[in-house]
Parts: C-alpha cells; structure tokens; sequence
C-alpha cells in the first residue's frame, strides 16, 4: 500500500521535473559577485521551483537542477488554467510571472500582440499591457506546500506503523518505532492532562497531530534539499487561526465576562482593561504565529549566514585561503548550530502546542470547576513532605 | 537608509539584551529553587520553559521588527 502512495507521488511529480538548462541572466558566469543576502532569502523565501543545485556546464557556466512545480491559475475571466515553468506560463499570452507574483496581461488587440513576442524576449512586459482589472489567484503547488504533503505523508507512514504495532503487541511491550513514539505521546498527553484536565480527551488529537506536524517538518526543513515550513510565516499563520478559534469558540461564560467587564474592578479603569483584554483575544495567536515562524527561520538564517562565510572570506573564489578558513569557521559553527536547532525542533513544537493547551484551558476555566487545580495537587505532597521532615527532626532532637 | 539599517541593528541588540537579563534572571531563580527544593523541579523545570517562551517571543517580536526595517 505504501509502495502505491509513492508510485502516485512519484507519477503526479515526474511531468514537472525537468531542468530548464539555460536561464542566462540569472545564472551568469562563475566570477559572478556573491551577495549572501540574496542567497539567503533566495533559500528561505517559498518559490515555484524546487531548486537543487547548480550543475556546472564547464565553460564556466551553471545550469541549475530543479523541480519545476506547477502553477495553478484561476481568474474569472480566463478560468482555471495549469502551466508547468515560468517560460512556458509567460508564453501562453494570457499570464505573465515575475518575481512569483502572476500578472493577467490584456489580449485582444493587435497592437498588444508583438509586445507579447516583447515579453518572450525581455521578460518584463510593458506597464500598460498588464491588465490590473482581472484578479489572478494563484493556487500553485508552491516549494513549501509540497513539502508540507512530504511531511503529511511521513507522519501518515510513521503513526500508521505505530498504531499498527498497538493491535500487533497487543498485551506485549511496545516494539521498534512503537517503543520511540510512546513517551513522546505520553509526554503530550500529560501536558494536556494538567492543563485542561478531565477535558483534556477532546482536544488530544488536535494536540498530538499539530505537535508532531510543527516537529516533523521542522526536522525535515533541517535536512538539505528541503525547505523550512514552518519558517513561511502563511504557515505558522494558519497554524494560529485554528488555534484562535479552538481558543475562544471553547470559551466559557467566565471567560468572555472577564474579557468584556473584568468583576471586581472599578468602572474607570474599565475604559482602559476592555479594550486591552479585547486585543489579548487577537495578540495570543498572532505571538505563537511570529514565535514559531521567527524562530525557526532565524535558525536557518544562522546557518545560512555561516555556510556563506566561505564565500564572504573567500572573496567569490579569488581567495582560497580564505574560503578554507571560513570552510572550516563555517562548518564548525553550523554543526553547533545544527545541533541547536534539532533542539529547538522539538522545543518549539512542544511549545505551540503547550500555548494553545494554556490558552483553552484558560478560556475554559470556570469558577466553580478550576482546569488549573493541579497546582495545589501538586503543592500539597511536597508541603506533606515538608512538615514530616520537621517532625522528624524534632524527634532526632528530643530523643 | 543607511542609518535606519544601523539604527535597526542596535534594536537587534537592544531585544537581545533584553531578552538575555529576561532569561537570566528566569534560569537563577529556577536553579535557586531547584536546589531549595529538589522533589518539584519538575514542575518548575516545565514552568521555566514556558516562560522562556515567553520571554523569547518578546525579544522575537522585536528582531521581525527590526527585520521588516531591513526588507522594506
């Protein structure tokens, strides 16, 4: 069944890869200046290629290996149209890209039509042939959405393997892939627990499958080759509004009085708490959205910016020297970093998922039916503990 | 451009400074009370980390600002 899946992946993506060898301008001759922000945004922007690397040619050029991936055009006008490169979608005369953004061009007119050839041959097309009144949308399969379906399959892959192993193992200690996934389940499930107490059971899909997909991906956005999913800050945006709504469709009476009159406040200060409690409702999700979209793509902006030390130092290629040294800087510092970041993995997975725990089990706390009553659960042995231990140290004192 | 691109660079600074005395101070106490009370450091291991968060988020919000500066 899987042997299937992936035959289907590899027969829906082969149509689309083909290198488009000569791309000129933007791959010119090897002495070309290296700007390593530009490399870096090039590698963490999303885009419509999957690009590889680049192959040199031998005659000092470089034609690059990629992916071409799909576009998927609607516009009322001209309806629902797929294209596979950039040249061919700029030769159909009815679109044009450029810089990932799709522009309608007008048809119709003969005079427009030799400035079509114009656009073929320079790329950019006049201003006044862009035909602003048709609304494009762009529902490409774009760099990151592809790989978002990568890790959706990973995680399908993975997790059915595990469950499988709950029916196999039956009564039996958990075995291979099993006995890894386990404690990490476990891990969140009690996290869960002791937020959202006897509720907890509802929320724990949604939990488990946003934590292991923020952790999945960005294992993978770690690997080469691939891209940072959760460094697309659409992603992480998303990611967030679903958050938002779990937060306040599951808020209770208490929470919204709180949020609209706060009890036991005096009416003046009223003015000022409203409205700040009011934007508390929008400010939770947007700062899980910028955290998690902030920190992993810093993390491969360190990487990145070291990795182009060697080219910095070493001056685009004229000093080999210097390309060493940062080699050796630049590797030495991205393993520690890459290090790092298969921490900050994990950590920043448990910790969307902790917050958004938090969050609803704040929106769902009543008064009478405390969610965070474990807090003096927990207090309580510790304090036991305590007074035992004095006890018995009056004791050792007296006898 | 250029001194807005300088000026940007020392917020940088300024959110990780910030941020660095945040999770400082953070990390002492909770060694404080770990060492004082060894049997809940669980709990405050898990209560440090969320904080942290916190306080990351923060000194983030401040480096997209700073970030915006240099994009725009």
């Amino acid at each position: 069944m899987y042997k299937k899946i992936l035959i289907y992946c590899i027969a829906f993506l082969l149509p689309f890869a083909f290198a488009h060898a000569n791309d000129p301008e933007q791959h010119a001759e090897g002495g070309k200046k290296f700007e390593a922000g530009k490399e870096i945004m090039h590698h963490i922007l999303d885009s419509h290629e999957w690009h590889f690397f680049d192959m040199p040619q031998g005659n000092g050029k470089y034609s690059p290996v990629a992916l071409d991936l799909p576009w998927i055009l609607y516009s009322k006008e001209n309806g629902l149209a797929f294209y596979t490169s950039t040249e061919i979608l700029n030769e159909s005369g009815i679109y044009h890209a450029a810089h990932n953004k799709v522009h309608a061009l007008k048809t119709g007119e003969p005079a427009t039509h030799e400035t079509h050839t114009d656009v073929a041959v320079h790329g950019e097309p006049h201003e006044a042939n862009i035909d602003e009144n048709v609304k494009v949308y762009d529902f490409s399969m774009t760099k990151t959405s592809l790989q978002m379906l990568l890790v959706g399959i990973a995680l399908l892959l993975v997790f059915t393997s595990v469950a499988r192993g709950y029916s196999k193992n039956k009564g039996k200690a958990p075995s291979g892939i099993q006995s890894f996934m386990e404690p990490i389940v476990m891990f969140v499930r009690d996290m869960s627990k002791e937020y959202l107490g006897k509720n907890h059971e509802r929320f724990l899909p949604y939990q488990l499958t946003v934590f292991f997909f923020i952790w999945f991906s960005n294992l993978l956005g770690l690997m080469p080759f691939n891209s940072n999913i959760m460094g697309n800050f659409t992603v992480t945006c998303m990611l967030a509004v679903i958050s938002f709504f779990l937060i306040n469709v599951n808020g209770t009476k208490d929470y919204w009085k709180h949020i609209i009159a706060m009890p036991g406040v005096p009416k003046w200060v009223l003015i000022i708490l409203t409205p700040v409690e009011l934007l508390g409702i929008f400010i939770k999700p947007v700062a899980l959205a910028i955290r998690l979209f902030a920190n992993i793509s810093a993390g491969h902006f360190m990487v990145l910016a070291l990795v182009s030390l060697i080219f910095i130092l070493g001056k685009s290629g004229e000093s080999i020297g210097g390309a060493v040294a940062g080699g050796v800087l630049g590797v030495a510092f991205s393993l520690f970093i890459f290090t790092l970041e298969m921490l900050v993995a994990i950590l920043q997975a448990y910790i969307f998922t902790l917050l958004t725990t938090v969050f609803i089990g704040m929106s769902m706390a009543s008064h009478d039916d405390h969610a965070h009553g474990h807090d003096e659960h927990h207090a309580t042995p510790v304090q036991h503990s305590e007074v035992n231990k004095d006890l018995r140290m009056s004791d050792f004192g007296v006898s | 451009m250029d001194t807005v691109l300088g000026l940007a660079g020392a917020g940088a600074g300024l959110a990780a400074m910030g941020a660095g005395l945040g999770i400082g101070k953070l990390a002492a106490s909770a060694v404080e009370s770990i060492a004082r009370q060894p049997e809940a450091s669980g709990d405050i291991r898990g209560a440090m980390i969320l904080t942290a968060a916190l306080i990351e988020g923060a000194a983030l919000f401040a480096i997209v600002v700073c970030l915006l500066f240099k994009l725009i």
